[in-house]
């Protein structure tokens, strides 16, 4: 504010007088300061933004070329022995894959089954704590899932739930060998336990969100409750769903330290679910703090890093694109320069898809 | 099934229309009664997945409560960590690096993804796509990746310091504040841009006294979020900080934390030694409820203000 007059003094004052041709004139510039700065403000963000995902990415391939080019596209299949200078990711894929698979295929059903229940059959004064209670477990830190992994469920896999899986008739080949305890399986188990809340908080949200009108109409056409959920409701939030569970999928192949816990840290290819293996993730954790600096080995590590990323890339750009491909029609967007609209009802914490298609 | 349209002399056989109505109703009973099977059966299923995914969680807590309680007596919170078998063990320097190192992540992440997501907000086009992009995908990066980027870029070139490590957090929670505050500045109507514009005044200030203002909450609650995320992360931590057995209030130095302090305990032997991991993971774990709560109640207080 210019010292030309006290604030509010601009109603009665004369507006040919020159003095407040001068206040206009001072206003404007300000304005138009205001305005640099702000632009200014919004590229500098953007920038700092851009440039950290490039430092990102140039970084790790940097530090990752020496074993990148010393192994080639080998790197996918080989094993990992230091001593024979071979630093592929192999076991560790197999490993990431295996367990992330026993995860979803524990989390999916029951996350989905839970939701429902909460979202749509439950009463009320049931649902409603239940809901708040799966929130907060949404919090819960991955690293005290793992220690109490560690120490609670490491012993009863080993005396009782791997032994009694082996007497299983029809899953031998799934489940043989010395019941460890630490071991793929368990691994997988943690990571259930840990994306659960995940997947029911989000695709509860996706499914009250369908619309009221969807339901009344089914009702109206003598549906039962449950046909109205399994035909308008699911359906309807299937997007959501997707989104929850490529998320959670994201989650359970880059968890590290939590899986490095309970996976028992064997860099021999896997033969059954119980035996003890190890993830790109917790390979990375055991292995980083070993090797010496600017050794191939720290390189060779790096390089899980590398691919630890490109799979939870393809995963999350896989998910978007069958998002987008299950998008309905576009609303118009507004011209430019003016903020868009949400199209889409917003999932907190889902990938964002509302107008990503530029 | 509404006006049986003919009268029946009990006499004469029935009418084929009567036939029909009741072969109809027969049907329509059985399949209501399957129908209505089908949602008992897919009720009790939901109701055992409840149950299965109640269980792990409700005894995972319950669990950490009664291990980690008996850990918390006497000055746990504010000594320093004593040697295997001596008394007054406490993880004070650990929650005074939790509290340093996240309180400067940030400060580094908060300003850097608001000004990133009113780009993203306020020029919708290629550009900002690709940053939506780049937001999508780091938001899903695997967080030990974000802790070897830091190792790489700061401890090689500074050695292993608590800025590094809030440098790693920083780098994990910028994305999904970059998506949430986007998230929450969508949801303010074009009527409010457009009111705000009319009257003349310039665009930084309608973004500041209407935009921002209207978001607040939706931007409140996803940092808050976002930062309760960092505070129980361990990956981008330990490859950056090191640990220390002292209280450290200067960032440039290693530092401890509340993660690194559950990891390095659970894996000795020790009973001293788990009984700290645990004691430690009870007041991570309260802490990051209380920043959930918080971010609720912000929420809740803001909305309130601003309707």
């Amino acid at each position: 504010m210019s010292s030309l007059s006290a604030p509010g003094a601009f109603a009665g004052a004369d507006p040919w007088s020159p003095v407040s041709g001068v206040r206009e004139a001072l206003e404007r510039r300000r304005a138009r300061t205001h305005g640099r700065v702000y632009a200014l403000v919004r590229w500098a963000g953007a920038g700092i933004f851009a440039a950290l995902f490039v430092t990102l990415l140039v970084t790790l391939f940097d530090q990752a070329s020496a074993a990148l080019g010393h192994m080639g596209i080998s790197i996918l299949w080989t094993g990992w022995n230091p001593a024979r200078n071979q630093y592929g990711a192999g076991v560790f894929i197999v490993g990431t894959l295996l367990t992330t698979l026993v995860a979803l295929v524990i989390a999916v059903p029951v996350g989905i089954g839970t939701a429902v229940l909460l979202s749509e059959l439950a009463p009320r004064w049931i649902a409603a704590p239940l809901t708040l209670m799966v929130e907060f477990l949404a919090a819960v830190p991955s690293i005290v899932v793992g220690l109490w992994g560690l120490i609670v469920l490491t012993p009863l896999f080993a005396n009782h739930v791997e032994p009694f899986l082996k007497t299983v008739p029809g899953l031998n080949a799934l489940f043989h060998g010395p019941a460890y305890g630490a071991s793929l399986l368990l691994a997988g188990v943690v990571l259930a336990i840990m994306i659960l809340p995940t997947i029911v908080a989000l695709s509860r949200v996706a499914m009250s969100g369908v619309a009221l009108a969807d339901r009344e109409a089914g009702l109206a056409l003598g549906a039962t409750r449950w046909q109205v959920v399994s035909k308008a409701v699911v359906p309807g939030a299937r997007r959501g769903i997707r989104a929850s569970v490529t998320l959670a999928m994201g989650r359970a192949l880059g968890e590290a330290i939590a899986v490095a816990l309970v996976i028992g840290n064997n860099t021999s290819l896997p033969h059954s679910l119980l035996s003890p293996g190890a993830t790109l993730g917790s390979a990375i954790v055991n292995s980083f703090s070993e090797a010496n600096p600017g050794s191939l080995e720290k390189s060779g590590v790096v390089a899980l890093v590398v691919v630890l990323l490109a799979i939870s890339v393809l995963v999350n750009v896989g998910g978007q694109l069958l998002l987008r491909a299950h998008k309905p029609a576009a609303l118009p967007r507004g011209p430019v320069d003016q903020p868009a609209s949400p199209i889409a009802p917003v999932v907190p914490g889902a990938p964002n898809t509302a107008g990503a298609a530029t | 099934m509404t006006g049986v349209p003919i009268a029946i002399e009990s006499s004469r056989p029935p009418l084929a229309a009567v036939v029909r109505r009741d072969l109809v109703r027969e049907t329509a009973r059985r399949s209501l009664a399957r129908r209505r099977l089908a949602g008992r059966v897919a009720t009790s299923l939901c109701t055992v997945a409840l149950c299965v995914s109640l269980v792990p969680l409700v005894a995972l807590i319950a669990y950490v409560v009664s291990r980690g309680l008996p850990a918390l007596s006497g000055g746990f919170l504010v000594h320093t960590p004593t040697p295997e078998g001596i008394p007054g063990n406490g993880i004070g320097n650990a929650i005074v690096g939790t509290l340093v190192i996240v309180g400067l992540a940030m400060a580094m992440a908060v300003p850097v993804g608001l000004a990133a997501s009113l780009f993203v907000v306020e020029r919708p086009g290629r550009l900002s796509g690709v940053l939506r992009f780049v937001a999508n995908v780091l938001t899903g990066a695997p967080s030990i990746a974000i802790g070897v980027f830091a190792y790489a870029v700061f401890v090689v070139n500074f050695g292993y310091s608590g800025l590094a490590g809030s440098f790693a957090l920083a780098v994990l929670m910028l994305p999904i504040m970059v998506r949430v505050n986007e998230e929450a500045m969508l949801t303010v109507p074009d009527d409010l841009w457009e009111a705000g514009l009319a009257l003349g005044s310039p665009r930084a200030r309608v973004v500041r006294s209407v935009v921002i203002r209207s978001a607040l909450p939706g931007i409140v609650t996803g940092n808050l979020l976002a930062m309760a995320r960092a505070i129980g992360e361990t990956a981008p931590l330990i490859f950056t900080i090191f640990g220390s057995q002292f209280f450290v209030f200067r960032p440039t130095s290693p530092m401890s934390a509340m993660p690194l302090t559950i990891y390095s305990n659970a894996t000795q032997a020790y009973p001293d030694a788990q009984q700290t991991a645990w004691g430690t993971a009870l007041v991570l774990m309260v802490l990051v409820v209380i920043l959930s709560i918080a971010a609720r109640m912000v929420a809740a207080h803001l909305n309130r203000k601003t309707r």
